[in-house]
């Protein structure tokens, strides 16, 4: 709770810093007061504090996947520094906006009532609309935050129509006292509460881009500019997975029969449709997008398991995939600063010569997407399917593992591509920022492979 | 009044028709009564001033949009009020009941700095 | 007079509002998938918001309950937000190309 209020003010602040001409201070600020939230935040620990009327309420998810959040945010800062090096003009309207996102998906992860859940999920949406089309001269941008804008709206409409049905029925926006509606009236749940929950499913597959429902990702990521695409990437799927979870595991856990078997169809949908159109591109962010999809896939298992364990699956698989996300982005940044604007997979030819750095920690992240051992990505995968199969779906795990291995080509596309082709020779001089982040990014994605007992032991 | 039956509704059908009516018999009776004459000058937009010139849907200065756009915003944040003011006599006791007003207007006050610092009200 | 009012509403049946609003709701789909004019999908995005505004203000008058006309508040609020950040992405786009036809945008193909 007190992470939203010190990050308002951060907002704030950033606004007006930055019209009174102090933009060098920016950066350095928000990164203090990132941390110092993260500090803050982490105090709210096992303290299961319900706030305003129980509007919000900071249980130990609610505080660990906050901090995961803000964490994800500052490597996002981190890189901003250099991409917004040359166009200041707007850099507080960027940040402050960023941060307002920021609260919207802390706001998602820790609602009780779905009137948060709401403005949440605006917050973060509405936010990202303005961020998608940052790039006001670039057709492409405009493009992204066109249909971004158009796809998200009429999401929203699906989940408002969902939220006034469950309201309908059950008489209250409170998680609980939609559990203890459901739980009274178990036999004789009325059509509109189904109604309800289907079309709340809908607006939320909208958002963490479930299939059907996908068909915005790739374009809204490939028009993006390049940082925002990174930030949408990760901090959104982390919100969209918490409030999903949260949702159904609070509310509906005792009615599974009625949504399960149509989120199953959606998992497998999801994972064959990411992974196999992911092998097909040849545009690195589109790759990308495709590969977050297939994600989604993975995850929506977690929620088809709907276990008290399914929140350590989503927060370590959601971690694993963040932070291998960044990297790549981070890469990819790095050689668009060299290569003027072109996302191709083609750029990456020759990258271990030309950095080897860069190169390694490229070769790292894609190995924890690919989920191969020793990285995050693999035990994340372990874990969730681990928790799959205990709650009684081994067929899925089956169909995802089959994917997974579909997902390992195209990853070693890219370190093929950066190890064993010919590209340009010249060497890639790389900014101190990002080599801060490349070596926190690797780090992580070793530490959360190595030593996962971190993660699940706390929890 | 305990329920409403469609018979109470008749005056308000009554009225429709009576204006509905009005206007027909308006448009009817004044073509089929007044004199028809046309003259170039006769069918002019405007018969003094300025000669009318180019289309009336002329696309105009984006500033208008900004503007407008920023009255909606700040238009629609009066509905927080209206809870606020209705409660607030049976609130009085409620020791913050004031302030949180006085914190959501300071919000408010502060987006409207922004937007004047921004220069978004500037006209040149 | 107030509760004159609520009690006039609730001469109507509950269904009739479902009916009503998921009619309008539908309305909306449906011009959010044929129509090609960014404005109109967007007109079409806000009736379904207002389809759910009005379903929910029947609910919460026929359970006599606030909480439902307070979510209705943050409706509007949140609508008038979107309404502002998609007319400048709409206005940001026509300065750009001179259209807001949403089939001129295929530089990204749906």
């Amino acid at each position: 709770m007190k992470a939203i209020i010190i990050l308002s003010a951060l907002g704030l602040a950033t606004m007006f810093v930055g019209v009174y001409n102090f933009k060098k201070a920016l950066l350095p600020m928000i990164l203090l007061g990132l941390l110092a939230v993260i500090g803050i935040n982490t105090m709210e620990w096992n303290t299961n504090i319900h706030y305003y009327n129980d509007m919000l309420y900071f249980d130990n998810w609610a505080v660990s996947f906050t901090n995961l959040i803000l964490a994800v945010s500052i490597l996002v800062f981190l890189l901003s520094g250099q991409y917004f090096k040359k166009n200041t003009d707007h850099l507080e309207d960027n940040y402050s906006i960023i941060i307002f996102t920021i609260i919207g998906a802390i706001l998602m992860v820790s609602y009780s009532n779905l009137a948060m859940l709401f403005i949440g999920i605006e917050t973060l949406s509405i936010s990202l609309y303005i961020l998608a089309g940052s790039k006001k001269t670039s057709l492409a941008s405009n493009e992204a935050s066109l249909k971004y804008f158009l796809m998200g709206s009429f999401a929203t409409g699906f989940l408002l129509f969902g939220i006034v049905l469950l309201y309908g029925a059950s008489g209250t926006f409170h998680l609980h006292g939609i559990k203890d509606y459901v739980i009274e009236n178990h036999a004789s749940l009325p059509t509109i509460f189904y109604v309800g929950i289907l079309l709340m499913m809908v607006g939320l597959a909208f958002k963490i881009s479930i299939v059907p429902f996908h068909f915005w990702t790739a374009d809204v990521y490939e028009g993006s500019p390049t940082l925002i695409t990174a930030f949408m990437a990760t901090v959104v799927k982390i919100a969209g997975f918490a409030a999903f979870l949260r949702l159904f595991f609070t509310c509906f856990s005792s009615i599974t029969e009625h949504f399960v078997p149509i989120l199953c169809i959606l998992a497998v949908l999801t994972m064959f449709l990411g992974n196999i159109t992911a092998v097909y591109q040849n545009n690195f962010k589109r790759m990308l997008a495709f590969s977050s999809i297939s994600h989604a896939g993975y995850m929506l298992l977690a929620i088809i398991a709907l276990k008290e364990s399914s929140f350590i699956a989503i927060l370590l698989y959601t971690a694993a995939y963040s932070v291998a996300t960044i990297t790549a982005f981070a890469v990819l940044l790095m050689i668009k600063a060299a290569h003027q604007e072109n996302d191709s997979i083609d750029t990456f030819n020759g990258l271990a010569k030309r950095s080897p750095f860069m190169a390694f920690t490229l070769t790292i992240a894609m190995l924890s997407l690919a989920g191969i051992p020793i990285t995050g990505g693999f035990f994340a995968k372990y874990y969730l399917f681990a928790n799959t199969i205990s709650a009684g779906y081994t067929w899925l795990v089956v169909l995802a593992v089959f994917n997974s291995a579909i997902g390992v080509y195209y990853y070693f596309k890219v370190i093929i591509a950066a190890y064993f082709k010919e590209g340009s020779e010249e060497k890639l001089s790389i900014f101190p920022a990002y080599q801060l982040v490349l070596i926190i990014t690797a780090i992580a994605t070793l530490l959360l492979g190595i030593l996962p007992g971190l993660i699940t032991e706390m929890m | 009044m305990a329920t409403a039956n469609p018979i109470d509704y008749l005056p308000i059908i009554i009225q429709f028709i009576v204006a509905i009516g009005f206007v027909i018999f308006g448009m009817i009776g004044s073509h089929l009564l007044g004199p028809k004459k046309h003259s170039k000058v006769k069918d002019d937009s405007f018969e003094c001033g300025i000669e009318a010139q180019g289309n009336a849907r002329l696309p105009f200065n984006v500033k208008y949009f900004l503007t407008a756009i920023l009255f909606v915003l700040f238009d629609v944040e009066v509905i927080f009020m209206y809870p606020w003011a209705v409660n607030f006599r049976d609130n009085l006791g409620n020791g913050t009941w004031f302030w949180e007003m006085i914190l959501f207007v300071v919000f408010l006050m502060l987006g409207f700095l922004y937007i004047i610092k921004k220069g978004a009200l500037d006209w040149d | 007079m107030t509760d004159q009012i609520t009690h006039i509403a609730k001469t109507i049946p509950i269904e009739h509002y479902i009916y009503l609003s998921a009619i309008l709701f539908s309305i909306g789909v449906l011009g959010v998938l044929i129509r090609r004019n960014a404005i109109i999908i967007f007109m079409s995005i806000e009736l379904m918001l207002n389809a759910a505004t009005l379903l929910l203000t029947a609910f919460s008058t026929y359970r006599s309950d606030a909480a439902g006309q307070v979510f209705v508040f943050f409706i509007m609020v949140v609508a008038a937000a979107e309404v502002a950040v998609g007319l400048a992405i709409i206005v940001m786009i026509f300065r750009n190309i001179k259209s807001i036809d949403i089939n001129l945008l295929n530089k990204l193909k749906w």
